[in-house]
């Protein structure tokens, strides 16, 4: 009984993923082969690297800085752009009865509804729009993820062109988080995913007297930012009917419960692959497997959620 | 958590004209093979091979070619530099009789492996190769070392012309080695995976390069088809059980942004 994988298989949207845990955008969805290098890890729904109209080769490094409790990068949405970034996800899916979710970025609707539209041409299962990138607003402002009205617009307007479900990326970094999350949900969005990296942060080298990342602040991720995802995932949890990807410092098997237990139907695990190693889905999936045993629920859906707010 | 380290560069040694070694006193606690992240906090941050590495000091030899690497050739000892690592997967320590078959900027790393191998006690022969003799790097240290050492350069200054995987083929076909290391240009290490194929028995493991960012196995742009494998975790050094599979080794690598470039 512990082993059966088939326990923790998740339905969402219509497809099935074998397990719950997505691996996040810009962890590992560069390549069609480090898809699925991290689906035969144990991973059950794979989201590409956020895709843009034109390749970008992202910020100089230091573009990665460890800190006690995470990380922070300003990786600056290196992408091959959108074309060869779908000729890789067609690639693994050609071969891969996995879900895939592409995922998109732009800063017009005009782009985001011609991404949307390539996409629909792709073998890619579900489109995510990454409204909350926090590593490019020295070129592009604030994320749109701020502004309820512009993730309501841009979320209905690509519901109109796509033929397949939508996902809406948000950001922590926001005031009246559930509001933007409502006005996406009322704009059509399938299903959100929350969150994406906090902050943003900084660091400072005190020998070179400089800051550590050569963008100076990037977004947080890893452990110390789980407490804010577990709170937005309520929040959201609590105020709307469609179902969520829950994101943010889950490194172990009892994190992923916490986020289910917040409400997520599917749990991102992206920065815990560094101190984890690529066998930490395996070893999140067993955990989930024994915290089921230990309280007796057959299946993943009957882990119970928290009473809504 | 490994920690970013900044200190002041303690040595640059010229090897020549286009190619320096920036020792660091620093113990590193690296294993052959293994990589550093360097960076000035200014103009990039790229991975190099860890040379050498003693209890006190560690070494990176590294060749001029773009932004970052000019702005290294502007330090001087004292200047402070950062890095963080040492990264990735090394070498085996194994074989009794070993072949050593290394390529341009790419051979010092092979320097540090040479050490640790005379240390276990196995027997060396070194092939070190390069376009012409002012590119040849280490020759005194390789030289300094009980192992047999031979130079070749394409352009034939030392008495014969050819590439490291000519004389490979000789000695492989006249000695009876059990272990090959190998750290080149990608197309000199294809051609000596094409070398090797004749000799199923033999084992082999090769440091390959891919455009590295986070160096810790997460971004996913060192990844290597068909196998997706990381380099910079599961890599840099990889074994003959391995490198058989793979179908893009000497074909093409992906740039910064991700793109696919032929080689
Ligand atoms: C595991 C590993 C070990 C290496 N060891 C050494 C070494 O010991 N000595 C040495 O001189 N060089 C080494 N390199 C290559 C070195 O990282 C590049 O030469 C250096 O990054 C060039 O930077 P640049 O800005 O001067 O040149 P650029 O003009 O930016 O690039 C020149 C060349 O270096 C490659 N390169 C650039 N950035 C990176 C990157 N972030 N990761 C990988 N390759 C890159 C490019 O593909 C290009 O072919 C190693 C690379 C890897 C992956
Ligand atoms: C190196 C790195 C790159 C990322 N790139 C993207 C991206 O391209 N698009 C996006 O929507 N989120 C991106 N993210 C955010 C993650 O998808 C995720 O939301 C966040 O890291 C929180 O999860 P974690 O703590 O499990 O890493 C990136 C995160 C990291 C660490
Ligand atoms: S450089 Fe990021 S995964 Fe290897």
């Amino acid at each position: 009984m512990k082993n059966d994988r088939s326990r923790i298989s998740v339905e969402f949207l219509g497809k099935r993923a074998a397990t719950p845990l997505v691996l996040p955008a810009g962890i590992m969805g560069m390549t069609w082969s480090g898809m699925k290098y991290t689906w035969e890890n144990g991973c059950g729904i794979i989201t590409s690297k956020s895709l843009t109209m034109e390749p970008r080769k992202g910020h100089a490094g230091p573009v990665i800085a460890e800190f006690e409790g995470g990380m922070l990068n300003c990786m600056g949405l290196c992408n091959p752009g959108i074309e060869e970034g779908l000729a890789e996800v067609n690639e693994f899916r050609k071969f891969y009865e996995v879900p895939v979710i592409v995922s998109i970025f732009a800063t017009t609707i005009d782009d985001f509804l011609t991404l949307t539209q390539k996409v629909n041409e792709s073998r890619g299962d579900f489109v995510e729009l990454n409204l909350s990138c926090p590593n490019v607003s020295d070129e592009y402002g604030l994320p749109l993820a701020a502004s309820k009205i512009k993730v309501a617009e841009i979320v209905s307007a690509v519901k109109m062109v796509s033929k397949i479900p939508v996902i809406a990326k948000l950001s922590p970094n926001v005031s009246g988080l559930t509001e933007i999350c409502t006005a996406a949900e009322a704009a059509g969005a399938d299903a959100l995913c929350l969150i994406n990296t906090l902050g943003p942060g900084m660091l400072i080298d005190i020998d070179l007297q400089r800051s550590v990342l050569s963008n100076r602040t990037g977004g947080m991720s890893g452990p110390c930012v789980k407490p804010v995802a577990l709170r937005a995932v309520f929040e959201a949890y609590s105020r709307v009917k469609i179902p969520i990807i829950g994101t943010g410092g889950v490194s172990n098997g009892r994190d992923a419960v916490e986020m289910l237990m917040a409400g997520a139907s599917l749990v991102g695990v992206g920065s815990a692959l560094y101190e984890g190693g690529i066998g930490i889905f395996e070893q999140i999936n067993q955990d989930i497997l024994t915290y089921m045993d230990q309280y007796g629920y057959g299946t993943i859906t009957d882990i119970p959620r928290l009473e809504k707010m | 958590m490994l920690k970013r380290i900044t200190l002041p560069v303690a040595e640059i040694v010229n090897e020549n004209e286009t190619i320096r070694t920036f020792y660091f006193e620093k113990k590193l606690g690296a294993l052959p093979g293994q990589f550093i992240m360097l960076s000035d906090l200014v103009t990039g941050e790229k991975p190099f091979s860890i040379s050498e590495c003693e209890s006190g000091y560690f070494g990176v030899t590294i060749k001029k070619l773009g932004t970052f690497t000019q702005a290294l050739f502007e330090k001087k000892p004292g200047d402070l530099l950062s890095y963080r690592g040492a990264y990735g997967s090394s070498f085996s320590i194994s074989g009794r009789n070993v072949l050593l078959v290394g390529g341009g900027y790419a051979t010092p790393p092979l320097y540090y492996l040479s050490k640790e191998l005379l240390k276990a006690g196995a027997e060396l022969t070194v092939v070190n190769g390069a376009r012409s003799k002012k590119e040849l790097v280490f020759c005194e240290r390789f030289s300094n070392l009980s192992l047999s050492y031979q130079r070749i350069t394409d352009a034939g200054c030392l008495g014969r012309a050819g590439s490291s995987v000519d004389i490979a083929q000789v000695l492989l076909e006249e000695n009876h080695y059990d272990m090959v290391y190998v750290s080149g240009p990608e197309l000199m290490m294809r051609a000596m995976r094409n070398l090797l194929q004749n000799y199923p028995e033999l084992n082999y493991e090769f440091l390959f390069e891919r455009y590295m960012k986070c160096a810790i196995g997460i971004c996913g742009n060192c990844t290597i088809d068909p196998l997706g494998i990381r380099l910079c975790v599961e890599g840099p050094v990889l074994a003959r059980d391995k490198i058989v599979q793979l179908t893009e080794f000497g074909e093409y690598h992906r740039n910064a942004a991700g793109i696919k470039e032929y080689f």
